[in-house]
């Protein structure tokens, strides 16, 4: 009896486009969007070789530790080449800035340095963090040598004009820090991936209505064949399990084809424990079970409606786990914690994100058992509101 | 006039959906605006550091916290070290900043102490990274010269208030026009999930074979019955077109009464004619109505996502960008970007923008011929 029901609760369900389309293929769909639009976003967000121009003319040749040092920094054999610069006439910078061609060009003008830009951004500042630290060092340098000069060399030098060592600016000027900057950061800081993990636990909680739909096959008040269930001399429990465990079986399935699309082809990146992350999946795959479960048994309302409630939560669960901007779940870890605590979309992102960063399993073990007390009381409430129900007409 | 109050009565039932999308644009645009100043003087960007510090809060120390709340955001309320990291993934921190004990004295005397960095490799945590280096610099080329130690600190912090002169060179109010941009852009999704979604539920809601029998008998001459239904789509495209706006003057303000204003106007309406086109050729293709609500998203984030609506075009990969090519939200989205650069309008600046309008147009004129041959295909 019991794998009867199973094998045509698992055919019936397959058989539902509509739902195969929500658990199946819609999270695969919109997950290959996510690789289309996210792909490149974080190493746009790297700083990349700045095009800028230097104006040549007096002010140039007067001061030029600018050329050399410009020079320097755009050097093309250099793997921390920051510019890309031309030298030309003021026209043309200018027309090469009004062509969007360049961020922006240094000119040089009774000695004082000035920098032109359309407006702010990251690029301009940088431009001008540049400039600034070209002339500064040219000051300090300029002025140390001359204290030097002024202070051992008076008698030697008495009379002359300090001389500016041009070759010592651009060296100071090139030479980095000796300060021993230690680059202690975590390997795994990709934060796209988040987007992915939301989309993992999506789908877990849109195998609800796999579930939903598979129960209310057996409910009375919902179908003609619910009735003949119910009328029928078989365990009742027998035939709910038996179809709630069709819809786990082909839930697993679909996440399983998910995992194996985002891992081939989406290049998704779960961090080195796999086993975990597809033990993560199989939990949040069990708490959308019980959402389903739940709203098959507790919600007296129509198919369409029980859908629409799951998939309304499922979509507000999945905008506070940061699916639509991962800054949405990072503002609400901090400012409403709790929201995320029982929100089981946030905390199967979590749980994948945790994997992924951190090197303990603290986080990953909390919202494990955060999923499995959500859906212990799920499956509670839907025990306690569908045993002994009975129907004197319907 | 009947088909009509019909077209009413289907559009009520469906009014949740249109009253969602609005909720989500206006809703993600407001949670998109920047408090940034408009002005046209140049605001550099700064990077958000957070510094632990177990040094004492002197000397050389002091200088280099002192420069740093000057040119960054600091962030300093950041407790636990998982509290850090998890900034720091999320992007709400650029670099962190470990300053150890002792730091001042070993400095101070020339040795080159260790400074633990935290950094998620952004073009601000680079900025941060020079600004650290830079300061430095500067503190050593005083320190070797055999300055005291108070001197070194005074002088160090001097140098590094001295700023470049900047010149800009934009008279646009830059603010404004990313706002207006951000929204034009965001409208496109909404638009093309509502008018589809809708267009869609009214179109088969008509076609249902009830409906569609007794309408046949009706004394409704077809065309006159074609017509009004028609008419009522276009009624409501134009409609939304117009809340929209509106809803937009709240968001972007006065700055939406000029030039630029008057033409994300115009090119937001061809593309709601654009879409209202698609949406028939789209109801006409659907037969049953559980499939509009699948349709309807594939094609609203479908194009989203590859025509730079969610995602800004310059960060999308060339491949997606030639595909979005063959879909009309990329003209409009990138009519929208170019018109936010745009420093004059006139004829000749705004050809590339007319450009892309005809396209927008002709990609119009193709879905109703299509909607045509194949609505005529299936009535035979």
């Amino acid at each position: 009896m019991f794998l009867h029901q199973f094998k045509y609760s698992f055919k019936t369900l397959m058989k539902k486009r509509m739902l195969i389309f929500w658990t199946f293929a819609f999270p695969i769909i919109l997950g290959s969007f996510f690789k289309v639009a996210f792909g490149n976003i974080e190493s746009d967000e790297k700083l990349k070789v700045i095009d800028i121009a230097i104006v040549e003319n007096q002010g140039l040749e007067e001061n030029s530790f600018y050329r050399e040092s410009f020079e320097s920094l755009s050097n093309e054999k250099d793997d921390d080449r920051m510019f890309n610069t031309k030298f030309t006439t003021e026209e043309d910078a200018k027309k090469m800035l009004e062509n969007d061609e360049i961020t922006g060009y240094l000119i040089i003008e009774e000695n004082e340095p000035k920098a032109v830009i359309v407006s702010s951004g990251i690029n301009e500042t940088v431009f001008k963090y540049v400039v600034e630290e070209i002339s500064q060092t040219a000051n300090i340098v300029g002025n140390l040598v001359e204290r030097e000069i002024m202070n051992n060399g008076t008698q030697n030098y008495a009379g002359e004009m300090p001389v500016i060592n041009q070759e010592e600016i651009i060296k100071r000027a090139m030479k980095d820090s000796d300060i021993n900057l230690k680059d202690v950061s975590k390997a795994n800081l990709s934060y796209t991936m988040v987007e992915f993990y939301s989309l993992i636990a999506m789908a877990c909680l849109y195998g609800a209505m796999l579930s939903m739909s598979c129960i209310n096959q057996n409910l009375a008040n919902m179908c003609s064949k619910g009735k003949r269930v119910a009328i029928a001399p078989v365990s009742k429990l027998k035939i709910i399990m038996s179809s709630v465990l069709a819809s786990f079986l082909a839930q697993l399935i679909g996440i399983f084809i998910l995992f194996l699309y985002t891992i081939y082809v989406l290049n998704v990146d779960y961090g080195s424990n796999l086993g975990l992350v597809v033990a993560q999946a199989i939990v949040g795959s069990f708490a959308g079970l019980s959402l389903g479960t739940f709203a098959a048994c507790v919600l007296k309302k129509s198919e369409e409606s029980k859908t629409g409630i799951i998939i309304t939560f499922t979509m507000v669960g999945s905008y506070l786990a940061g699916m639509m901007g991962i800054n949405t779940k990072y503002n609400i870890d901090v400012n409403a914690p709790f929201l995320n605590k029982i929100n089981p979309v946030a905390m199967i992102t979590d749980g994948l994100y945790s994997l992924y960063y951190y090197d303990t399993l603290d986080r990953f073990i909390s919202d494990i058992v955060g999923l499995l007390v959500f859906s212990g009381i799920l499956l509670m409430i839907s025990y306690i509101s569908l045993r002994r129900q009975k129907y004197d007409s319907i | 006039m009947t088909v009509f109050k019909a077209f009413l009565k289907v559009l009520n039932k469906n009014k949740i959906m249109i009253i969602v999308y609005t909720g989500i644009l206006i809703g993600i645009s407001v949670a998109s605006l920047k408090t940034s100043e408009t002005s046209t003087n140049f605001v550099a960007v700064k990077p958000d550091v957070t510094i632990v510090n177990e040094d004492v809060n002197n000397g050389i120390t002091e200088g280099f916290i002192d420069y740093l709340e000057d040119n960054c955001k600091i962030i300093d309320n950041l407790k636990t070290e998982e509290e850090i990291d998890d900034s720091l993934f999320y992007r709400q921190a650029d670099y962190i900043i470990y300053i150890p004990k002792g730091f001042n004295e070993d400095f101070m005397n020339g040795k080159n102490p260790e400074i633990n960095v935290k950094s998620n490799g952004d073009y601000q945590a680079s900025l941060a990274e020079m600004m650290v280096k830079r300061y430095f610099k500067t503190a050593e080329i005083y320190r070797d010269s055999n300055l005291s130690e108070e001197d070194i600190i005074k002088k160090t912090n001097d140098t590094m208030d001295k700023d470049t002169k900047i010149e800009m060179t934009t008279k646009l109010d830059t603010d404004s026009l990313e706002k207006m941009d951000f929204y034009y852009n965001f409208a496109s999704y909404s638009i093309s999930a509502a008018l589809v979604y809708v267009v869609c539920m009214i179109l088969n809601s008509f076609r249902e074979e009830k409906i569609r029998k007794r309408t046949e008998i009706s004394s409704v001459n077809y065309k006159v019955y074609n017509r009004q239904l028609l008419l009522s789509n276009c009624l409501f495209s134009v409609l939304l077109w117009f809340a929209y706006v509106i809803a937009s003057y709240f968001i972007i303000g006065d700055a939406l009464f000029s030039g630029h204003g008057l033409i994300y106007m115009i090119n937001s309406l061809l593309f709601t004619i654009c879409s209202t086109a698609i949406a028939f050729l789209i109801g006409t293709l659907i037969t049953s109505k559980n499939a509009i609500a699948g349709i309807v998203n594939v094609w609203a984030l479908g194009s989203s996502f590859l025509c730079g609506v969610f995602v800004p075009l310059s960060m999308l990969p060339d491949m997606v960008i030639k595909v979005g090519h063959l879909i009309p939200t990329y003209y409009y989205v990138s009519s929208n970007d170019k018109l936010a650069k745009l420093e004059s309008i006139n004829l000749e600046s705004l050809q590339p923008i007319i450009f892309n309008m005809g396209i927008i147009l002709a990609f119009t004129l193709v879905f109703i011929v299509l909607t045509n041959v194949i609505s005529r295909k299936k009535a035979n």
